[in-house]
């Protein structure tokens, strides 16, 4: 039975709450415009002009994008409770956020007047390379993971529109259901053939009309208007989470109900490590469980989109403040969703799709509730939010690269104010061009490239960020070699990953492909599937080699290369006390 | 004549960076440890159920969780300390 052609079905409720969403980001978008109106441009627009409160900062500094309020519940409904062990590190993320280099950095960005990562570290080490090949790296990294958020905001929209794809459809959906529908009354000739393109042509549709919509609050309303959206969907986020884990787990029958159904609908693995498999891969091994308790912290605290908000913090009371604050948001985020996807084992035992999870759950557990079509649009409208919340904080970054770094430092030092916001204006709507045609017919490799650069920043930017806060003998040197090296160690062990992978699916006979197992030794069958996972040293995530390897290369190089002077390092490390 | 001395704010950073990295180090050995020790190859049959977590992950996950979480905001209304950010020059 299909549930498309009701009118109350939560396919209009969804596309209605999208569509509130967008239209209280646009609003968002005007306020901001107003509160840094009369104020110098590039400071106001790229940093708000240091004004962030508790609210702004905490939630929205380390919040992740909207992949990861969808990939997430996926993977627990995959492989069980152990996701919580993966996530693990969020109950300190919070605290390292902001205490090990927060106030350093909002103390240095002041002192060097800069708005950019890339302007901070050229005015620290007094070295227009520095900043230049740092620029060069955020923009880069940071326009790959961008490009993948356009698609996912595009599917959502797609999926929104009423009767098309799961969102839309009624529980007993299957694929082709459609399809199958309509055979039934003898006109599925006609259908069958043209069911392909009407649903691209929403994807096209959906993807034009969410860059519109990011490019252009951004446009009006620069950082804050990417922060307050930030944050309203933050708030969106936690009141829908909350929601489904009081209505889901009493559904199941209780938590642990949940879990022993959960434990009879599929193996006792998914209460176990190494974690619930269908394929034959142990999803968090102890080496990689290590690892990811290195890679959410150090991946997340010296992310560019964190750091600039962390420089825009009005003072270090916000700080202190958004420590609390975020500690109990990742604890009514995490835990519950975790719930709510164990729950799910009872309710949905064999879902296809294990991406459908949040939206289906949503939808079952608030029918029958007063409102609840509206109800579930809007925690299906969530993810769009932070989806659209992360890119337009992407195409800040990236244009305040461009503009600051590149334009202004390189191109035309003298430019006037007026060229500025001209150059801004012209570079974020490109941002937004290219990622459309980008992803208009998305390579597969791309999600390799998204990969590489989520990681491949923390990777770079951990150490080198370190010694620019804490280290005096740090050296301009010492800080290339750091970043580059971190960068280029991720990057072959990734590759050696991707080889391997092509190995171990080559045919038998390939004398290469043998050549390479032997070398490279077979598949670990360990981590997430797919064609894109790196290679593990000793069963540890390359991110965590590649921070050892960085640390070396960094303090080497520093030593090794003439003291920075001292006349030059006193003025960020040192003051004159009378006496 | 001036004396010369190390600012302030990074003395505070300093000291405030190695007591979160060390929070982060004491909660990842605890962690990992205990899901090692009890989440990883055990018998399904001695699963017991606190709150309706599993045993393991209550004690590994759920409780350093909710401790961590105490522990920041004690850290970050009784330690850490606050400073005068500087006016930005110009």
């Amino acid at each position: 039975m299909l549930a498309a052609t009701d009118i109350s079905n939560p396919g209009y409720s969804v596309l209605f709450a999208l569509l509130l969403f967008i239209g209280a980001s646009v609003w968002l978008g005007t306020l901001a415009q107003k509160a840094m109106e009369k104020k110098e441009f590039l400071k106001g627009f790229f940093l708000g002009n240091r004004g962030l409160g508790a609210w702004a900062l905490a939630l929205t500094a380390t919040v992740q994008s909207g992949g990861t309020f969808m990939g997430f519940p996926a993977l627990v409904y995959s492989h069980g409770w152990i996701v919580l062990l993966w996530i693990g590190s969020y109950m300190v993320v919070p605290l390292l956020s902001f205490a090990v280099v927060g106030k350093r950095l909002a103390q240095l960005s002041r002192m060097t007047d800069s708005f950019t990562v890339p302007d901070l570290l050229r005015e620290r080490f007094a070295d227009p390379r520095v900043g230049l090949i740092s620029s060069i790296m955020i923009i880069t990294f940071m326009s790959f993971t961008m490009f993948a958020q356009f698609k996912a905001g595009a599917t959502i929209m797609k999926h929104a529109w009423p009767g098309s794809g799961v969102l839309a459809l009624s529980e007993d959906y299957e694929p082709n259901a459609a399809e199958k529908a309509e055979s039934k009354d003898g006109s599925a000739s006609t259908s069958a053939k043209s069911a392909s393109k009407p649903i691209d042509r929403k994807y096209y549709v959906g993807l034009v009309v969410f860059t519109v919509t990011v490019v252009g609050y951004t446009l009006i309303g620069g950082f804050l208007a990417s922060v307050w959206t930030d944050l309203f969907q933050s708030v969106m986020m936690v009141i829908g989470v909350t929601i489904l884990v009081c209505l889901a787990v009493p559904m199941a029958g209780g938590l642990e109900q949940a879990t022993k159904t959960a434990i009879a609908n599929t193996s006792p693995d998914i209460a176990f490590g190494p974690g619930y498999s269908t394929i034959g891969r142990d999803f968090l091994t102890p080496g990689l469980a290590l690892s990811m308790f290195f890679i959410w912290i150090f991946g997340g605290f010296v992310s560019p989109a964190s750091m600039v908000r962390v420089m825009a913090a009005e003072s270090t009371e916000v700080m202190r403040k958004s420590i609390c604050l975020l500690s109990c948001y990742n604890c009514l985020i995490y835990i519950p969703l975790v719930m709510t996807c164990i729950a799910a084992r009872t309710m949905l035992p064999h879902l296809d799709k294990p991406d459908e999870v949040i939206p289906r759950m949503s939808m079952l557990v608030t029918e029958g509730l007063p409102f609840g079509p509206f109800i579930s649009g809007l925690i299906l409208a969530a993810p769009f939010g932070a989806i659209m919340a992360s890119v337009s904080c992407f195409i800040l970054v990236i244009s305040s690269g461009l503009v600051q770094d590149i334009y202004v430092r390189f191109l035309h030092p003298a430019a006037t104010e007026a060229q500025v916001r001209r150059a801004t204006n012209v570079s974020m709507i490109s941002v937004g061009l290219i990622a459309v045609i980008a992803n208009l017919d998305p390579p597969q490799y791309l999600q390799a490239l998204v990969v590489l650069s989520a990681s491949g920043g923390g990777a770079a930017f951990t150490i080198p960020v370190l010694m620019a806060c804490y280290w005096r003998r740090t050296t301009a040197a010492g800080m290339l070699a750091g970043m580059l090296v971190g960068f280029c160690f991720y990057f072959g062990l990734s590759v050696a990953g991707w080889i391997q992978n092509w190995a171990s699916a080559a045919p038998e006979g390939s004398a290469l492909a043998q050549s390479v197992i032997h070398f490279l030794g077979p598949d670990p069958k360990i981590g997430v599937p797919g064609l894109f996972r790196p290679y593990y040293i000793l069963g540890i995530d390359p991110m965590v080699w590649s921070l050892f390897v960085s640390a070396i290369a960094g303090i080497g190089t520093s030593l090794v290369t003439k003291p920075p002077s001292e006349e030059h390092v006193s003025r960020f490390f040192d003051v004159a006390v009378a006496k | 004549m001036p004396d010369i001395q190390e600012l302030p704010l990074l003395k505070s950073a300093k000291r405030e960076a190695m007591v979160a990295l060390g929070i982060w180090l004491a909660a990842t050995i605890y962690s990992l440890g205990y899901c090692f020790q009890y989440g990883y190859g055990r018998d399904p049959e001695s699963l017991t159920y606190v709150l309706g977590f599993p045993d393991w992950v209550f004690w590994g996950l759920v409780m350093p969780w909710g401790a961590c979480t105490v522990l920041a905001s004690v850290f970050a209304f009784c330690f850490m300390k606050d400073e005068e950010l500087p006016q930005s020059v110009q």
